[in-house]
């Protein structure tokens, strides 16, 4: 499972790291540190990922079985 | 909807209470109420139709009330602006920063402010937090009963607001019944002690600032030095342009933590089941507050400005109209959350509520606030874990944005 979060959507809510402290992190300012990228999600955090995109007010956090190139018609939002 | 966009007026033949094609309410949401009214007229509104046009002020808004409409609304900021911030009060009589600053400029200073408001750096606050909340406490406890308004709800964020800008938290004695004052001003208080408290304000801002200037602390630290010497595009911040900060922190974060303590004490002085819940499980505090932010919003809407005509969803929108974009009526739409007159502790989706808005303007303070929140939660109730409302009392709530001007608690000593 890949997670993705997408740089424009993302506003430092931080509900996504506060929720899925094992597999995100916050930045300086608040922001999730792994803003605009997309990480391959450890099968035991699996649960911790799809916690971290339904806490998400913007909906910037999608969720995908495989990795994608990015830019490609496939990429999300 | 090209011919309904023509018109300028309501379409007032008789029976016809549409704008535009759009239903009109006549809800006034500024005037006080009995608890819990502006809730009950938002969720009928929100479930007699998708959009209303208010015509209850001069320049009426058009209500968006589902969530995703609201959320959407927050999302289109490029289009809808804060030229509008509040759509009941759209010619706003005091500058905000950053709110009244869209797009790049916007983003600038938040870059400047966030660092101090991010979830790490409100921790730093905690410890202030615990010990002011227990003095706080203490100093009420063995009274048997309080104004929990006034003796607490207040006083606790304006000690934590003035440590934010590195300010003595004795200054509070005579700094809070400033702020209430010019608050008061805001909802029908008198205008001429509002504008000598801004007054004073602004005069303790500025002497506080200029301090900063004389002997800067660590800017990492310390907001104001920080703001002193802080530099967009080469230049640095006016001063004028550090005392509006200044002052958009003190609006901003006094009276909503302590509507929000109300709106919360109040719940839990009547429900004994979820009270108990957080007596014997403290660790829940952030998840209460959570769902209490979803299910009490204080600011029930944000105002927008529309800078270019659209058809938002079939609802002709066009430039210079004000959109209320409705945070009660989509933290409380079934759609959404269903059941939301219930408080549910780990409610699915509960972090998505939108109590805190969405988009750029999102509050800037929202980590701060959920500490305090969190912190009241569970230092109250290690010391005044059984209260209740004083018997015979009835409670009311301030219109335009909610608070509880009064709430008589009493507990056994």
């Amino acid at each position: 499972m890949f997670l993705s979060i997408d740089a424009d959507r993302c506003m430092g809510h931080g509900r996504c790291y506060s929720v899925a402290e094992g597999l995100l992190s916050d930045d300086d300012e608040g922001f999730v540190a792994q803003r605009g990228q997309t990480i391959e999600v450890p099968d035991g955090l699996l649960p911790d990922a799809r916690e971290a995109a339904s806490a998400c007010p913007e909906r910037a956090i999608s969720l995908r079985e495989a990795s994608r190139p990015l830019g490609g018609a496939g990429a999300d939002a | 909807m090209s011919e309904t966009r023509q018109r300028t007026g309501p379409d007032d033949a008789p029976g016809v209470r549409t704008m535009r094609g759009c239903p009109v309410s006549h809800t006034e949401y500024g005037e006080d109420s009995e608890l819990y009214g502006h809730y009950a007229l938002l969720d009928a509104e929100r479930e007699a139709a998708r959009f209303h046009f208010n015509d209850t002020r001069p320049r009426g808004f058009w209500m968006l009330q589902r969530y995703d409409d609201v959320l959407e609304g927050f999302q289109n900021h490029a289009v809808w602006t804060t030229r509008v911030r509040s759509a009941l009060n759209p010619e706003p009589g005091i500058a905000l920063l950053p709110q009244d600053l869209n797009g790049k400029e916007h983003a600038k200073l938040r870059r400047v402010l966030n660092p101090f408001f991010s979830p790490a750096a409100v921790r730093r606050m905690e410890p202030l937090a615990h010990s002011r909340c227990v003095e706080l406490v203490e100093e009420v406890r063995p009274k048997g009963g309080c104004d929990f308004v006034a003796e607490f709800a207040i006083r606790y964020p304006t000690d934590l607001f003035l440590s934010l800008l590195g300010l003595p938290v004795a200054d509070g004695e005579f700094f809070l019944p400033w702020s209430e004052t010019l608050f008061a001003g805001f909802f029908g208080g008198d205008p001429k002690a509002a504008a000598e408290a801004r007054r004073n304000i602004l005069e303790y801002f500025d002497q506080a600032v200029n301090e900063r200037r004389a002997a800067p602390r660590d800017p990492a630290e310390d907001m104001v030095t920080r703001l002193v010497q802080a530099r967009i595009d080469g230049e640095p911040l006016s001063q004028e342009d550090i005392l509006t900060i200044c002052m958009t922190l003190m609006l901003a974060g006094l009276d909503t933590t302590r509507s929000a303590l109300g709106f919360i004490f109040t719940h839990l002085a009547r429900h004994e089941e979820d009270r108990r819940r957080i007596i014997a499980e403290p660790e829940l505090a952030p998840a209460a507050v959570e769902e209490f932010l979803r299910m009490y919003p204080l600011v029930i809407q944000a105002g927008r400005e529309v800078q270019e005509p659209q058809d938002f969803h079939g609802l002709p929108l066009e430039k210079g109209d004000v959109v209320w974009l409705g945070i009660a009526s989509a933290n409380r739409d079934p759609r959404k959350f269903p059941d939301p007159d219930r408080f549910v502790l780990g409610r699915e989706g509960v972090n998505q509520n939108l109590a805190f808005g969405a988009g750029p303007h999102r509050c800037l303070g929202m980590h701060l606030a959920r500490l305090e929140l969190a912190v009241v939660l569970r230092e109250w109730h290690a010391r005044i874990p059984d209260y209740r409302i004083r018997p015979g009392v009835t409670l009311t709530e301030r219109g335009g944005q909610l608070t509880m001007p009064t709430l008589p608690l009493e507990w056994e000593v």
